[in-house]
């Protein structure tokens, strides 16, 4: 069955005589099912509602529990209720018409403006009512009314008219019953409710007070059989029950004429039913209990939030076809694959639809006994086969153009891989399947940053495009390659990081020579099959052996303060590779992509990343405690400056204390006094990471780290110098207490000298003292907190932004528009460039645009 | 040579622009959080603005928490700080607190004084004349300096209420400046060498008329205020300029195109709206799209009660449905159906 494509929703209020026409079944019975565990006819289960057990047939329309979706009923109110969560809309209407003669209270000047407002609004665009919440002026209306006291058509003096949550109407001191308040809106007019916003084919208020109720089917609120044998049904039924109990008993306490009260009781208590029926968080009233004491979820708690029907069900599906196993690197697999396991692949499939064309090869694929093997066959008519031994032969036979195999995943296939959360695009991207052994997924390290992904056990799902257009949008795309660049700012954000840097920087050092075979096992990683030419005795240089992995004629320079790096046709020829060159944000990838094309630089990325991994190895890059050990020199100076920087620091307070210390500009004294202070301890790290840089042999595996973009030099200085400055997220410097105003007992009182306020002189090798110690504890603790703080803040910023912005998008004249016209910007972002290519508009426009 | 790869850098028809610059402003989010974690302990890092200063304004708040304006200076006194000082010592503001030791009230003759500050008095350039003259004037009282460089002030009155609220109005009156303005102080550009005055508060309606600033270069990070003044294309440039700042304050790279769209959203109806529900969510067209957002119950028995219609025409209507959605490849239509070239073949 082909099913209808919806173009339109129109939201309604049912009149009682649309609920009768739309039950299939009156239900008068308050109970589920009989002695037998059949359902009651009448009850609440009735088999004409349709049916959850397999066996039972749907009585009307003869499905079974698969394909009879199911059908309503109704139940019959002897007394009216009112539908509580309508409270304020009746409440409008009622204060909004008259009480005798139930016209709108507006005389005909200003009813005639208001329909001008509303002709105005119905002549837009769209030709229909704008559904915006701020077009509803009934508030500004009500506020207009209800200083009228005289209704200028029949001059009725108005009676007070008084709303009390949830369901209580008094006119003046008199509660208004149901069908009282019924029958004054059944007499509000049709262009009246116009006038009010209402449309008053599909929303005529009188269906607001409820005297049939819409039972939804058994599918809805399925019951449960617990392994015991017995039935456990659900919350809907159960607030069905009681509302058909209370019914029932009203009904005969009115046919024996019991008194007013009991009637109104019970009439009360019917309507207690009904409200939490509908919402049993209703403000103002306890929340219907189940026996266990737990509230009850009716229907308002099951559309509700982030577990509700729409947040859970709606806007996020379960989808087949999708795997998710725990993540594992493979540094020589291309950036754009991901190894699929076996497992897996065996039982994950792609669909292969059957043409005239490709007959030949389908009746190969279907025949064949080894992986890849069709799993099932997809008839024409939708009937899905699973083959087996017993009805393959058949199926080859009956195979003809129109049937789709599904068969079992194989390298080359089109895959989506994400990483949860999903912060930005990137987060998904497509990969090229590589089916391997082992339990894991595997990607290339190259592509981790995009996911923000990591190796510690870390899960990924993997989800199969199943048509040709999926397929097609997948590989044209959303391909590795075509990620490279981020839409935040256009920085390339795969590349090769933290070991892969440190590889070619050892590989491309001036002096780096290898022999025959060393390059010829680096190059065979990369599959070259080319050898550089050779240098002096027989050796090769490194800065040759990175340039044949360079496409062919590339040309690129990156002068900045520290490096000077110089590609010339194709050609490394001054410069060692470093974090600028590769990492993330470099201009390299821009050069390659302008001149050679994506593809290119997929494949330079992908033998980079191999061969890189394989010069770390090749050189070895170790560390031990001893580098992170510093000369006696050093140790020296360092406590020099330590001194140097307490001295400094003393003569401040000295010169603060003595009135001399001049403030700096809009600062009182004080503030000054522990800007300068900060300035100095902030200066006194700083010289210590230079004193370390320059103090280290450039072998030292620690600095290599630093300078090539392993880490940086503050990570080294942390270990080998002193820490410097602890903070907490508040800024400034560390403080605490009130009146003795110190961090910790082992200081002087209101002290602001360095090491009382969190300056820590210590190193991580050597070890901290315990005040050291509380102090770095101190800001840990805070950045801890302020993480936990700031997560969810966050999250709820993004999902706040995309459900703002979600329907933008550029239209055919460059324009930005959301989903009903309004332009929001005449040009996308001022000039229509696309944030992933800026960098590329630069070289278009010449440098220095 | 290899020939040179035609490389588009338009956008294309149907980018879903709204939802990457969503994605790329709110996944840095949480890159700020953790980003600062890594770095726990050095001081320098670690800033108070951030994340709160983004909600801030997305929230579109109506006062800033931190306000602030710097004020440009024409010709003369941007060169001149004395003359720069002069004009900030016009913005500053300065109330009674600020110049006083203390308030006295006298009640058996109906007299309050106030004990100024000499210090305080003299580093706002002000005489105790001055403060009185000012006082006279503004709050309609009869206020004087006496001789020992005090101020009071004859309330004419002998009730006991009424004198102590007229001392607890003074306390908080203005002897001086723009009212708003907070704290004003000069200060020299680090790039030009120019004077201008930067101030802890802000009220640019009122700075405005004062000789000597460069109105053209007015600038306050309240988005509301700039609106008021200065009109709505002004807020959107302040929004757009104070996201840019608050992610490159974090060390966060954003294209500016991104926060662009953000603020012209905002800003494209013509007033102030929040990202959020009470804002440009709350004003969505589609039913669905608001109910699943948030107050899903409320949206939809509105709908219900006034018989709107859902026309299907975003993302999250289309998407609850299981419909193609109306972005990217989704907006890509045949111009000719299969159907009816079938039925031209036939004829």
């Amino acid at each position: 069955m082909q099913a209808e494509i919806i173009n339109n929703i129109k939201f309604g209020i049912f009149s009682p005589e649309q609920i009768k026409k739309l039950s299939v079944a009156k239900l008068t019975v308050p109970d589920t099912y009989n002695e037998d565990g059949y359902p009651i006819d009448g009850g609440l289960l009735d088999q004409r509602l349709g049916v959850i057990d397999p066996g039972l047939v749907c009585k009307t329309c003869g499905g079974r529990n698969k394909n009879c979706p199911g059908h309503f009923g109704h139940i019959e109110l002897v007394r009216p209720a009112i539908h509580s969560e309508f409270g304020k809309i009746i409440n409008m209407l009622l204060q909004a018409t008259c009480q005798k003669c139930h016209r709108i209270l507006l005389n005909n000047d200003q009813i005639a403006s208001f329909k001008s407002e509303i002709d105005a609004e119905l002549t837009t665009e769209s030709g229909a009512k704008e559904n915006s919440a701020d077009s509803h002026s009934e508030a500004a209306l009500l506020k207009k009314v209800k200083s009228i006291k005289k209704c200028p058509h029949c001059e009725a003096v108005q009676e007070k008219l008084k709303y009390s949550m949830p369901t209580y109407f008094y006119m003046g001191e008199r509660r208004l019953k149901p069908d009282e308040i019924r029958d004054m809106l059944m007499k509000i007019s049709d262009s009246d409710l116009l006038l009010l916003g209402i449309d008053p084919r599909t929303s005529r208020p009188e269906g607001l007070i409820l005297d049939t109720l819409l039972v939804p089917p058994v599918g809805v609120r399925p019951s449960i059989t617990l392994e015991t044998g017995e039935r456990s049904e659900d919350d809907l039924t159960h607030k069905l029950v009681d509302i058909m109990r209370i019914n029932q008993r009203l009904e005969q306490n009115i046919n024996a004429g019991a008194p007013q009260i009991i009637i109104d009781d019970l009439w009360e208590l019917l309507q207690y039913h009904v409200t939490t029926y509908f919402n049993n968080e209703t403000s103002g009233i306890p929340p219907a209990r189940h026996r266990s004491g737990r509230a009850l979820k009716t229907i308002a708690q099951r559309l509700k939030g982030k577990e509700g029907r729409f947040r859970y069900n709606l806007s996020g599906k379960r989808v087949n076809y999708s795997a998710r196993t725990v993540i594992s690197v493979d540094p020589f697999i291309d950036i754009d694959e991901v190894g699929i396991p076996r497992s897996i692949a065996e039982k994950m499939t792609v669909p292969f639809y059957v043409t005239e064309w490709n007959f030949e090869a389908a009746k190969a694929l279907l025949e064949r006994t080894e992986y890849p093997v069709v799993v099932n066959v997809i008839m024409p008519d939708g009937k899905r086969k699973r083959i087996l031994e017993t009805n393959k032969e058949d199926l080859v036979k009956e195979l003809k153009a129109g049937y789709i195999l599904e068969r079992q995943l194989q390298d080359g296939d089109i895959t989506l891989f994400n990483r949860q959360p999903s912060l930005h695009r990137i987060s998904i991207m497509a990969h090229r399947a590589r089916i391997m052994g082992g339990k894991t997924f595997r990607i290339n390290y190259c592509s981790t940053t995009p996911y923000n992904a990591d190796f510690d056990g870390d899960e990924m799902n993997l989800h199969i495009p199943q048509t040709l257009e999926a397929q097609a949008e997948a590989r044209y795309l959303m391909l590795v390659a075509e990620q490279i660049f981020s839409p935040k700012n256009g920085d390339a954000v795969i590349t090769n990081g933290e070991d892969g840097v440190v590889g070619f920087h050892l590989l491309t050092q001036d002096d780096a020579l290898l022999t025959k075979d060393e390059v010829a096992y680096l190059l065979g990683i990369a599959g070259v099959r080319e050898m550089p030419k050779e240098a002096k005795g027989g050796m090769y240089r490194g800065k040759d052996v990175f340039s044949l992995l360079l496409p062919k004629g590339l040309n690129y320079e990156l002068t900045t303060k520290k490096e000077h790096f110089v590609i010339k046709n194709g050609q490394l020829i001054e410069g060692t590779v470093t974090k600028a060159i590769f990492g993330q944000g470099n201009t390299m990838f821009v050069k390659i992509v302008s001149d050679f094309g994506f593809e290119a630089l997929r494949k330079f990325l992908s033998n980079a990343s191999r061969v890189a991994d394989a010069c770390a190895t090749f050189y070895g890059v170790s560390i031990g405690v001893k580098d992170y050990l510093t000369s006696e020199e050093v140790t020296r100076q360092k406590e020099k400056l330590i001194a140097d920087t307490d001295t400094k620091v003393h003569d401040l307070i000295i010169s603060y204390k003595n009135g001399k210390l001049e403030p700096l500009l809009g600062y009182t004294l004080r503030q000054s006094l522990e800007r300068m202070i900060t300035a100095e301890l902030d200066m006194a790290r700083e010289s210590a990471g230079n004193m370390l840089a320059s103090h280290t042999d450039k072998k030292n595996s620690a600095m290599l780290m630093s300078i090539s973009g392993k880490g940086n030099i503050v990570q080294f200085a942390q270990m080998s110098m002193f820490l410097g400055q602890q903070a907490p997220m508040s800024g400034g410097r560390i403080k605490r207490g009130y009146y003795t105003k110190r961090v910790v007992p082992h200081v002087e009182p209101k002290s602001i000298l360095p090491r009382a306020r969190g300056f820590v002189t210590s190193n991580f090798s050597a070890g901290l003292t315990p005040v050291e110690m509380m102090m770095h504890a101190i800001g840990a603790r805070s950045s801890v907190i302020h993480k936990g703080l700031l997560t969810p803040k966050s999250g709820y910023l993004q999902r706040r932004l995309a459900n703002a912005m979600q329907d933008y998008c550029v239209y055919s004249d460059g324009s930005v528009r959301d989903v009903s016209n309004n332009i929001i910007q005449t040009v996308y972002g001022g000039d229509g460039v696309e944030p992933t290519r800026v960098r590329f508009a630069k070289t278009e426009l010449g440098e220095g645009d | 040579m290899a020939k040179k790869i035609d490389i588009s850098t338009k956008v294309q028809q149907g980018e879903p622009v709204g939802v990457i610059a969503a994605q790329s402003i709110g996944e840095p989010g949480t890159q700020m959080i953790l980003k600062t974690f890594h770095f726990a302990g050095i001081a320098a890092t670690i800033t108070t603005s951030g994340l709160p200063r983004i909600v801030e304004l997305l929230d579109a708040k109506k006062i800033p928490t931190t306000p602030f304006s710097s004020i440009y200076l024409m010709d003369e006194a941007k060169k001149d700080f004395v003359k720069a000082d002069q004009i900030a010592k016009k913005i500053n503001e300065v109330r009674v607190n600020d110049i006083s030791r203390r308030i006295l009230e006298n009640f058996s003759n109906g007299k309050i004084r106030i004990v100024l500050d000499k210090q305080a008095l003299e580093a706002v350039d002000l005489t105790p004349s001055q403060v009185a003259a000012r006082i006279s004037k503004a709050y309609e009282l009869d206020a004087a300096a006496t001789p020992e460089g005090n101020v009071e002030i004859s309330t004419h009155t002998k009730v006991l209420k009424d004198i102590r609220s007229i001392s607890v109005k003074l306390m908080h009156a203005l002897v001086s400046g723009v009212a708003g303005a907070g704290k004003a102080v000069v200060t020299q550009s680090k790039t030009t060498g120019e004077f201008y005055i930067e101030s802890a508060g802000s009220n640019i309606e009122l700075m405005l008329p004062i000789d000597g600033i460069d109105k053209a270069k007015i600038y306050t990070n309240d988005v509301f205020e700039m609106y008021k003044v200065l009109g709505i294309e002004a807020a959107r440039n302040v929004l757009a300029k104070e996201l840019k700042e608050t992610f490159d304050g974090q060390g966060i790279n954003i294209n500016e195109r991104h926060v662009l769209l953000v603020a012209d959203a905002m800003t494209s109806r013509g007033h102030i709206e929040s990202i959020g529900r009470h804002g440009l969510v709350g004003s969505k067209e589609s039913v669905f799209a608001r109910a699943a957002f948030e107050e899903t119950v409320k949206h939809l028995i509105n709908a219900a009660a006034f018989g709107e219609t859902d026309f299907m025409r975003g993302v999250t209507e289309n998407i609850l449905v299981g419909k193609q959605i109306p972005l990217g490849t989704g907006v890509v239509k045949l111009a000719v159906k299969k159907q009816d070239v079938e039925k031209k073949s036939k004829k």
